[in-house]
């Protein structure tokens, strides 16, 4: 240290070397040991971020010599559900291409898989996604997909069935929100205005000289003879002013009765205002509809929007994951302490997909717990992270007794396309709880269809459900609190527990983000009509009763404008009517004296209208 | 606390070293890679087989890779920024393409905005850093040092059997 600088420094510390080595050695012996404990690990934690489930594995075995891995014991959670699990496999042979892992690449050839078993009941809950809000940079690519799944589903809680079981109340009817009040304001304005207007054109018409002079002319006439030029001149001047003020009569008249007319729309119009503050009124008081498909929407909507939703969320997953084109994209980095970042992937024409599952094979059982389960084959193909590269939609179907699925991945165009169907039967279906009622419907052993269809951002879906074996449950649980030990819910107990028979149908279609939702049942009627039998009378009292409360708060001022539109109309009408009275009386005479006097009979004359 | 003590024993046993000020600045400069980048990645055991093969300061890359760490952490939405600017900027995307299609290249995670963000970032600091500690560690030496060296402080730190494990790679 005293003089390091005089010294020669040496580049290289050979003597490390050994260490190096020793280090590196031990590496390898790490690695040889404990290949398939790494993997098995990092394939869980990999699984378990993707998928937003935990994935769980017994054992991996890894044999990159010859290409195989071999999965045993494999369990995926479902993300939607606490305690159950999306699938079991009892054994994965994969057959893998090694030299694309140089790249990072994974390419499958071809899986085998054994044993699956779907929907089967975990003690733990396996969900990872479902616990994240799915907002914030940290969140992934499941949790956020899952978050906006569910946000859409939301849309779909259509109010339960809100019977009125307690004592009706319209006090927080507010007058401020009745439109009928500002309109019959508007109105009443309207006819003060429309009033002086006539006036000021009745006194234009000035119809008294006109009226005073054709009287002298008719005096005189009445005395002329018929070779008096002068005074017949006169006449016929007269019956012309006449005639003039007539047509202005006729005018007036025009004007009256279009005026009136407009009076007579703007009253009409306060009833229909009358009609929309009833329905406001009414909406207020929460009652139920009594309609049979708002019953089926309100009783099995939200359980039949579940299907929908799940089908979307892993389609929405496999968009994240396969999305079309070559451009880079990006998802979420590995899981670390420290930031995971974004890893961005550059696909490569000519290139290597960064995942590829050629061709998958699956064998599984429905009803494993069964004396009989019934064993089902499938086939999977093209599952890839770039389809674009691939070059084929990823296709996946699956068959056996009473069971027929597929489903097609198409993400080669700019406009990706998902498609799934299934059909089911024989096989039991989880049973439910039916919103806002005291009820747990179990669908037994029935039929189920599913149809799905994703094309861009326009979607088609159907879900039906058909059983002959359902059962009935009293769910004084969280879900059925609402009507638990009610009339109502008695009522909807007796009329539903002797029904075994189940036919519902939920129908979504339109554009993703707001599409339309039908459901129908056939519990619908039944339920509707009983309801209409017991709660219809309430219903209708209540009804009155908020009409009366409208029609209280609005006659105040209702009332007078239509007594002075009444009014005003038969003023209007009256001073019309005597006026135009006096100028025909006048012209009658006129003319009778003119025809008398000249023996021509006049055109126009008032006997020819 | 184990790790605090191995801190000090690192500084001051690289501080008081045979060492050149620039070998234990280069090996500062060389760990802060190691502490500044996520660990677990191809480039951080090149690194660790320079700090070992190069006559540089091993205790200074140690110390490197300590001190640099936590700031790691800090400035991680930073790396992810740059990473992403560098990672997604059109003018290299060819590169980007070419590098991810090669083999091996892949395994090194450059694809990922922390990883790329930090390596990019910690290079950028390689050369500013390894001149600011050699002068910071040849005025150390020339004005406290010796000080610090008679102390009992400094003889119950040498004293300690980690001391001697570290003499094994000390320059």
């Amino acid at each position: 240290m005293t003089a390091p600088s005089t010294a020669r420094i040496k580049i290289f510390r050979w003597r490390a070397v050994g260490p190096l080595l020793v280090l590196f050695i031990i590496l390898a012996i790490l690695w040889w040991l404990f290949a398939d404990t790494i993997a098995r690990r990092e394939t869980q934690k990999v699984g378990t971020q993707l998928l937003g489930a935990k994935v769980e594995i017994q054992d991996l075995h890894l044999d990159l010599k010859n290409g195989d891995v071999t999965i045993r014991g494999l369990t995926i959670a479902s993300p939607h559900e606490a305690f159950k699990n999306l699938l079991q496999a009892d054994e994965l042979v994969a057959e893998i291409d090694v030299i694309p892992l140089t790249e990072k690449k994974l390419i499958i050839d071809r899986i085998a898989a054994n044993g699956l078993r779907f929907g089967t009941p975990r003690e733990t809950d396996g969900r990872v996604a479902a616990k994240s809000d799915g907002k914030g940079s940290g969140a992934g690519i499941a949790e956020r997909v899952l978050a906006e799944t569910r946000e859409w589903a939301s849309q779909f809680q259509v109010p339960i069935l809100q019977l009125a079981t307690g004592k009706l109340s319209i006090d927080s009817l507010d007058p401020r929100r009745l439109s009928t009040l500002p309109a019959a304001e508007a109105l009443g304005a309207r006819a003060d205005s429309t009033q002086k207007a006539w006036q000021t054109a009745y006194n234009e018409l000035q119809l008294g000289p006109t009226l005073d002079s054709a009287a002298a002319t008719l005096e005189k006439l009445n005395k002329a003879r018929a070779t008096d030029l002068a005074t017949l001149n006169e006449g016929r001047l007269a019956l012309e002013r006449l005639k003039r003020a007539n047509d202005r009569v006729t005018a007036l008249e025009r004007g009256v009765k279009t005026g009136l007319a407009g009076l007579q729309s703007g009253l009409a119009g306060l009833d229909s205002a009358r009609r929309r503050d009833y329905a406001f009124a009414r909406s207020l008081l929460k009652l139920p509809s009594l309609d049979a498909p708002e019953i089926g929407t309100a009783l099995f909507a939200p359980s039949a929007i579940r299907p929908f939703e799940k089908v979307l969320y892993y389609t929405q997953l496999a968009r994240r994951y396969m999305p079309p084109g070559l451009l880079p994209r990006a998802s979420t980095g590995p899981q670390r302490a420290r930031r995971a970042g974004e890893d961005i992937r550059f696909p490569k024409e000519q290139a290597l997909p960064g995942f590829l599952l050629r061709s998958a094979e699956l064998s599984f059982l429905l009803r494993p717990t069964s004396d009989q389960p019934q064993r089902y084959a499938g086939r999977l193909s093209g599952l890839t992270s770039d389809p674009a590269l691939y070059g084929r939609p990823m296709v996946a179907s699956a068959s056996g007794p009473q069971l027929v699925a597929g489903a097609m991945i198409n993400h080669l165009r700019g406009v990706p396309v998902d498609t799934a169907g299934a059909t089911v039967g024989g096989i039991p279906l989880p049973s439910f709880a039916v919103p806002g009622l005291p009820l747990r419907l179990d669908p037994g052993a029935g039929t189920t269809e599913l149809g799905f269809n994703l094309n861009g951002d326009t979607i088609h879906a159907r879900f039906e459900l058909r059983s002959s074996n359902v059962t009935w449950a009293r769910d004084t649980g969280a879900a059925g609190q609402n009507l638990t030990n009610t009339t109502i819910g008695d009522l909807i107990w007796r009329t539903v527990s002797g029904i075994s028979n189940l036919e519902l149908e939920a129908r979504l279609s339109g554009a993703l983000h707001s599409p339309q939702l039908a459901v129908r049942s056939n519990l619908d009627q039944a339920i509707a009509s009983r309801l209409r039998a017991v709660v219809g009378e309430e219903v209708a009292a209540a009804e009155r009763q908020v009409r009366e409360r409208v029609d209280a708060l609005v006659k105040a001022k209702v009332d007078p404008v239509r007594a002075q539109v009444n009014t005003l109309q038969t003023q209007a009408n009256a001073q019309i009517a005597q006026q135009r009275a006096r100028v025909d009386e006048l012209q009658r005479q006129l003319e009778q004296r003119l025809r008398e006097l000249t023996g021509i009979r006049l055109p126009g004359s008032p006997s020819k209208r | 606390m184990f790790a605090l003590v191995k801190l000090i024993q690192s500084l001051i046993g690289a501080l008081h070293s045979e060492g050149t000020p620039g070998q234990l600045a280069l090996g500062i400069a060389l760990g802060s890679i190691m502490g500044l980048t996520p660990l677990m990645n191809i480039h951080n055991a090149i690194v660790f087989g320079a700090i070992v093969l190069l006559n540089v300061s091993f205790a200074g890359g140690m110390l490197g890779w300590a001190l640099f760490v936590p700031i790691g952490f800090l400035l991680d939405p930073l790396f992810d920024w740059i990473g992403h600017q560098v990672l997604m900027a059109e003018s290299l995307r060819g590169v980007w393409t070419s590098l991810y299609n090669t083999p091996i290249v892949p395994l090194t995670n450059f694809n990922n905005t922390i990883v790329l963000g930090s390596l990019v970032f910690s290079l950028l600091l390689l050369v500013p850093l390894f001149f600011a500690t050699r002068w910071a560690v040849a005025r150390y030496r020339v004005t406290v040092g010796e000080r610090v060296r008679q102390s009992k402080f400094y003889r119950a730190v040498m004293a300690s059997k980690v001391y001697t494990v570290y003499k094994m790679f000390q320059p």
